[in-house]
């Protein structure tokens, strides 16, 4: 028994071969961040999720045009202690139609909460609704 | 539990959500202006940040966006009387730790308003990062570094930025 247990620790951890596959928690998690919106101008809908992010109170770190990706982050207030990353990017899908994917970062634990995404494309969609006018 | 009661916890799905003040602070924060020359709106706008002193970290013309920084001492007087009375108070146990340095950092975004792009938006948050010294309670040693962050919600820094802007651009700056 102790000659196993010793042997056991021993033995290099094998390499799960199903490390990189897709579980049906990201498939479902991956559906609550991503929205399809009729939006043609891609530029614009970029634009519109740097503002509501900006309205939300975030600070915008980066922003890449070409790739279509934002970053931002903010801290939970009224406690300074963690910290919320978001990660957007914007994708043209088809000619009129293009897909919004969030994700959101809890310190270094990623939200799976579908409220928090329901909020935030809520706010977006504010924000995209204001520059059409 | 007691000790988790004390600390306010907001819970994530709140901080995606618009709130009451939001639009009070978007106010404060956004201007338009009637030009469709974005680009020079842009240049302009961070040209007024390096004359007030940031060093500009990260632009992206083709979404109107740049990011600016600027270090400064944060040590005010308040504070070491404030720290001195705590001293005496406490005879002499505790040493609070007072702000030392401070980040103070701005997002600025333009974007046009309407289709033709003639009139274009411009919002920009500050916010500023500070970084305590160190500090002794009693026996327990209070080691430096410890930051809290705040957003920066005084109007007249809002007004004095687009009053530069509007000089800097020869246009009229209206609000929202």
């Amino acid at each position: 028994m102790v000659a196993s247990l010793l042997l056991y620790g021993c033995s290099t951890p094998q390499t799960p071969q199903d490390l990189l596959a897709p579980t049906d928690a990201q498939l479902k998690i991956r559906s609550i961040q991503t929205r399809t919106f009729d939006v043609k101008d891609r530029n614009a809908a970029l634009r519109g999720v740097i503002a509501s992010l900006q309205d939300l109170g975030f600070i915008i770190e980066r922003a890449n045009e070409p790739l279509g990706l934002v970053t931002a982050a903010r801290f939970a207030e009224p406690n300074y202690y963690d910290v919320i990353s978001v990660t957007v990017t914007v994708r043209q899908d088809t000619k009129d139609r293009l897909t919004i994917r969030a994700n959101a970062i809890y310190n270094n634990k990623p939200i799976d909460d579908p409220k928090v995404y329901q909020n935030f494309f809520a706010s977006l969609e504010r924000s995209l609704f204001l520059t059409k006018e | 539990m007691l000790l988790t009661g004390c600390v306010t916890h907001t819970e994530p799905a709140e901080l995606f959500q618009l709130t009451a003040e939001t639009s009070k602070h978007r106010a404060m924060q956004t201007r338009f202006f009637e030009t469709p020359n974005e680009k020079e709106l842009l240049s302009a706008s961070a040209a007024v940040l390096q004359d007030l002193g940031f060093q500009v970290e990260e632009s992206v013309r083709e979404v109107g966006f740049l990011r600016a920084t600027k270090e400064r001492s944060a040590r005010e007087y308040g504070q070491y009387i404030q720290r001195a009375l705590f001293l005496v108070l406490s005879f002499g146990k505790l040493l609070s730790p007072v702000d030392l340095h401070q980040k103070i950092a701005t997002g600025l975004i333009t974007r046009p308003l309407n289709q033709a792009a003639t009139r274009q938006e411009v919002c920009i948050v500050f916010y500023r990062i500070v970084w305590k010294g160190d500090g002794q309670a009693d026996r327990q040693y209070i080691p430096p570094g410890q930051q809290h962050m705040e957003m920066i919600r005084d109007p007249e820094i809002y007004q004095q930025f687009f009053a530069k802007l509007s000089k800097a651009v020869f246009l009229e700056a209206h609000t929202i």
